[in-house]
Order: C-alpha cells, then sequence, then structure tokens
C-alpha cells in the first residue's frame, strides 16, 4: 500500500493524532518481500474454545479463547492459506510445545497463571480443524512466545531460501509480535496480515498492530496479500 | 586430490572407517556464497612471520609463520570476492580493558591473567592485520567466543544479503573457523573451508580439523579450487553495502 494509505488499518479509530504526527517518519511503502514463507502463530483450538463470542464471557471456563475475534479470522485465513498453497510458498505453523520432559517448570509463552485440570483438554494445542497442516508442510513446536526462540526455525527458512515471512494467528500482543520483531531482528522482512491476526481484546490488538506496523513489520489488508499471491501463483502457471 | 594433509595423522583403521562410513563426500557449493575471514588479527598472527616458538612470547596465541603463509591466499580470495561484489566478513575479537569479559576464555590458559599485548605502535591484538584490512564495503563482526555466530548479527547479516554458504578462511583451524563452520552447518549454509586459507598453532590439530570438518561439515578445497570455483559466480549479485563515509585504512601492498 502506497505511504497516503500508512494508517488506514484497524487501530485508526483509537489512536489520537499528536501520536500519528509523532509517528509520521515511520511512513512508508508497505509490501511482501521476497521469497516469502506463510507463518501461522499459534492456530491451536484452544484459541477458540466456546465458539463466536466476547473473551470476556469466558473467562472462566476458557481463560485463553480469543472467542469472537479468532472465530472472526477463520474466513480470511483459510484465504489466505489457500493463496499460500496455490502460490507453492512454505507454509509453517508453530504449537506449543506439551511434549512430556519438554522443558523445567516456570518455562511458558506468558507469565500468565496455568490453567485448572478442568481448564485443559488433551487437544488443546493441536492446530484448528479449518487449517489443519498438509503433507510437506512444518509445525515448530515451541516453549516461548516467539517461533524463533530455541526452535530450528531459521536453519529450516536458510534451507528453503526464504527471505521473508507473511505472518498471521494470534495472540497479536503475545507469540505474533515477538515473532515480528524476531523476524524483523533475523534480516528478515515481515509482512503481517490484518484480517486474520487476534488477540483477545481490541485495544490491545489494535495497539500492537499500531507499534509493529510503525516498527518491524508491514501490517497489510488480507486483499493486498492475497493478490500478490495470486499474481505470483498466476506467473508460476505462465512459466509452466 | 590423492594426498591430503591429514592423511599421514590416520591410522590404517581410521581410513578404513570413514570410507566404509561414507563419509567425506562432496557436497554442492551453493550459489550465493560470503566469503568469511575468521580473526586475521594481530594477537593470531604476530606483527610479522615468526618462527613460533619467539613469536608466542609476546603474542601468546599467535600461529606463527603459518599465519604469514595464508596472507597472500586471503589476499588473492579478498580481491576476487570484492571484484565479484561477493560478501567479505571479517571477525575479530572484542574485550574490555578490564578483561572482565573474557569468561570461559579464562579457564583453559596459564597465561590468560596476562595483561592484554599492544603492538609496537599501541594497536590492539583485535585489530585485523593491514595486509588484509577490511574495505569499506566489507563488514566486520566483533564477537567474543569461538563461532562468529554466538552472540554476533551474523546470521542476520547473511539472511539479509541472502546467502546461501560461505567460504570460510582465517584461524584457529580447531577454534573459531570450526566453531563459525559448526554453526553454519546448524543453521544449513552450506560450507567450502579453504585448506590453504586457514592456519592453527598446532599442526596436528590443523591437520585433523580440516580432516573432521571435511568427513562430516564442509568441503575442505585448496584455494586454486576455490578461485575457479568463485570464477564462474556471476557478477553483482549481492545488495552490499555502499561504504560511503567508511573510513578506511589503505591495504599495505
Amino acid at each position: 500500500m502506497t505511504p497516503d494509505r500508512f494508517e488506514d488499518h484497524v487501530w485508526a479509530d483509537v489512536v489520537p493524532k499528536d501520536l500519528i504526527q509523532i509517528y509520521a517518519p515511520y511512513q512508508r511503502e508497505t509490501f511482501v518481500g521476497p521469497k516469502p514463507a506463510l507463518i501461522l502463530i499459534d492456530l491451536y483450538n484452544l484459541a477458540y474454545r466456546g465458539g463466536p463470542v466476547p473473551p470476556v464471557t469466558l473467562q472462566d471456563q476458557f481463560p485463553s479463547s480469543c472467542g469472537i475475534h479468532a472465530h472472526n479470522a477463520i474466513e480470511p485465513t483459510q484465504r489466505l492459506i489457500a493463496s499460500a498453497r496455490a502460490a507453492g510458498i512454505p507454509v509453517i505453523y508453530c504449537t506449543s510445545d506439551q511434549r512430556p520432559f519438554a522443558a523445567p517448570r516456570g518455562v511458558g509463552a506468558t507469565r500468565r497463571k496455568k490453567p485448572s485440570a478442568a481448564q485443559r483438554f488433551p487437544d488443546d494445542f493441536e492446530i484448528w480443524a479449518d487449517f489443519a497442516p498438509h503433507d510437506g508442510d512444518v509445525v515448530i513446536r515451541k516453549q516461548r512466545a516467539s517461533i524463533f526462540q530455541g526452535t530450528p526455525l531459521i536453519s529450516h527458512l536458510n534451507l528453503l531460501g526464504v527471505q521473508s515471512l507473511i505472518v498471521c494467528g494470534e495472540s497479536t500482543s503475545g507469540c505474533v509480535r515477538a515473532s515480528c520483531v524476531d523476524g524483523y531482528s533475523n534480516g528478515l522482512h515481515v509482512s503481517l496480515v490484518e484480517e486474520c491476526t487476534f488477540d483477545r481484546h481490541e485495544l490491545v490488538h489494535k495497539m500492537n498492530l499500531f507499534d509493529l506496523h510503525h516498527k518491524y513489520a508491514d501490517v497489510m489488508h488480507i486483499d493486498e496479500v492475497v493478490a500478490h499471491l495470486d499474481s505470483a501463483s498466476a506467473e508460476k502457471v505462465a512459466a509452466e | 586430490m590423492t594426498e591430503r594433509i591429514w592423511d599421514k595423522f590416520l591410522t590404517e583403521r581410521d581410513k578404513t572407517v570413514l570410507s566404509a562410513g561414507g563419509f567425506g563426500a562432496l557436497a554442492d557449493w551453493g550459489n550465493r556464497p560470503a566469503l568469511i575471514v575468521i580473526d586475521v588479527n594481530y594477537a593470531f598472527c604476530d606483527e610479522e612471520p615468526k618462527p613460533i616458538l619467539e613469536s608466542i612470547k609476546k603474542w601468546r596465541t599467535s600461529c606463527g609463520e603459518d599465519a604469514w603463509q595464508a596472507m597472500p591466499v586471503l589476499q588473492k580470495l579478498i580481491g576476487i570476492c570484492r571484484d565479484k561484489g561477493i560478501p567479505v566478513i571479517y571477525t575479530t575479537g572484542t574485550r574490555r580493558a578490564d578483561n572482565w569479559d573474557s569468561g570461559s576464555w579464562s579457564w583453559k590458559s596459564k597465561r590468560s591473567s596476562e595483561a592484554p599485548v599492544l603492538k609496537s605502535d599501541g594497536r590492539d591484538g583485535n585489530e585485523i592485520v593491514d595486509e588484509i584490512a577490511p574495505g569499506p564495503r566489507d563488514l566486520v563482526v566483533l564477537k567474543q567466543k569461538p563461532s562468529g555466530f554466538a552472540g554476533t548479527p551474523l546470521a542476520s547479516y547473511l539472511q539479509l544479503l541472502g546467502c546461501d554458504s560461505l567460504i570460510v578462511t582465517g584461524t584457529t583451524t580447531s577454534g573459531c573457523v570450526r566453531a563459525t563452520v559448526l554453526d553454519a552447518f546448524s543453521l544449513n549454509f552450506r560450507c567450502t573451508v579453504v585448506e590453504d586459507g586457514c592456519f592453527d598453532r598446532t599442526q596436528a590439530s590443523h591437520a585433523i580439523n580440516l580432516f573432521d570438518m571435511h568427513a562430516k561439515y564442509a568441503n575442505v578445497r585448496p584455494s586454486d579450487e576455490v578461485i575457479d570455483h568463485l570464477n564462474i559466480l556471476p557478477q553483482g549479485m549481492f545488495d552490499l553495502p555502499s561504504g560511503q563515509g567508511m573510513s578506511t585504512r589503505v591495504a599495505a601492498e
């Protein structure tokens, strides 16, 4: 998207004018970088528990659910994945590493209270069925917020010749943010898909997208990213 | 290549095991290399070629004359890479004046408590030798541990440049060269080690570490072959630093 539309995003209604003014030097053209991979952060069942309702109503039973925000993102995320597959780019998921003996006590993606036995299910960290990984996809198991931290991701990206990331998933303020910042720090161009990214609360979602967009990543709309990937697959077909 | 530098150190059983196990195959070179020059500084080379036993009296980490035998090879490789627009990346050490951050380095040397030595003109031992001084468009990565990757931005630079492989030179073969090759291997970068562009202070370590790397992690090749390979690569593949505004030392001829 062109620099004049840099602030045409979901945070527009909460960000005051003086803040936009202070952040003017970040304005630039946004784009999907060369040789991208699709990175799907933490699209596991736990995030969708309790159905499309406000997360605050799920606090007791499913405190990790993003409720309505997760469910609103399902359709665009399906579109994004389909378009990435058609373009033939690598599709890389991550989920929480729950394997026995994998980590000492106190290791986790955040400092929140651990769920009670009644709040836990064996398939909590399986990928949500709508996005079930295909043969040839990669699923990274991580113990912390960032998909890079303590994982083989960079070696996989090098093997594949990946030079940039298209990121989506949850939560915007937690694992998505950490992964985008690490991607940036590792020399990758990061594009973050707004409609396919979510959190438990809109305000946190918006302000974290705002931060990421200005400093580390190009927050882009699903239509732009899909259009880019579709033109890439059209080129691929033409070449074949 | 029939006789290799390590052959004389191997037992007959070693040779049989190596070939029966299928080790030491020649891997692909990769298409987008960076030249890595590890720690070719005064602390490892001395200020001029001197017999090693003489040299280590002042510079306890010196590799003596072997360092200076590699110097023309390094000059040639660096020159070709600069002409081709292939990234040239140096590493060298960095240390606080009080040496607090030497950390684990102090655990295995009886001479580590010696005050840091300076060159006769007052320059630091970590400075890269003038004969192969970094140019304005080269990169210098400062490190504190053997691997060029440990606690440094090297991996992110390679990512940004779109490199898929490293051509590794410098010192010591058994220490920082090997550690860097290992980490590069673990990150899925293809590695070529330039046999006559590497050196060590211990002859047996040099040979056996080249042997190990060639068996498992890298192609260990003579510089002539590496130069032939570099010459077939396209010109200007990389978006290198412009070099503008970089103060630069002129390489001594």
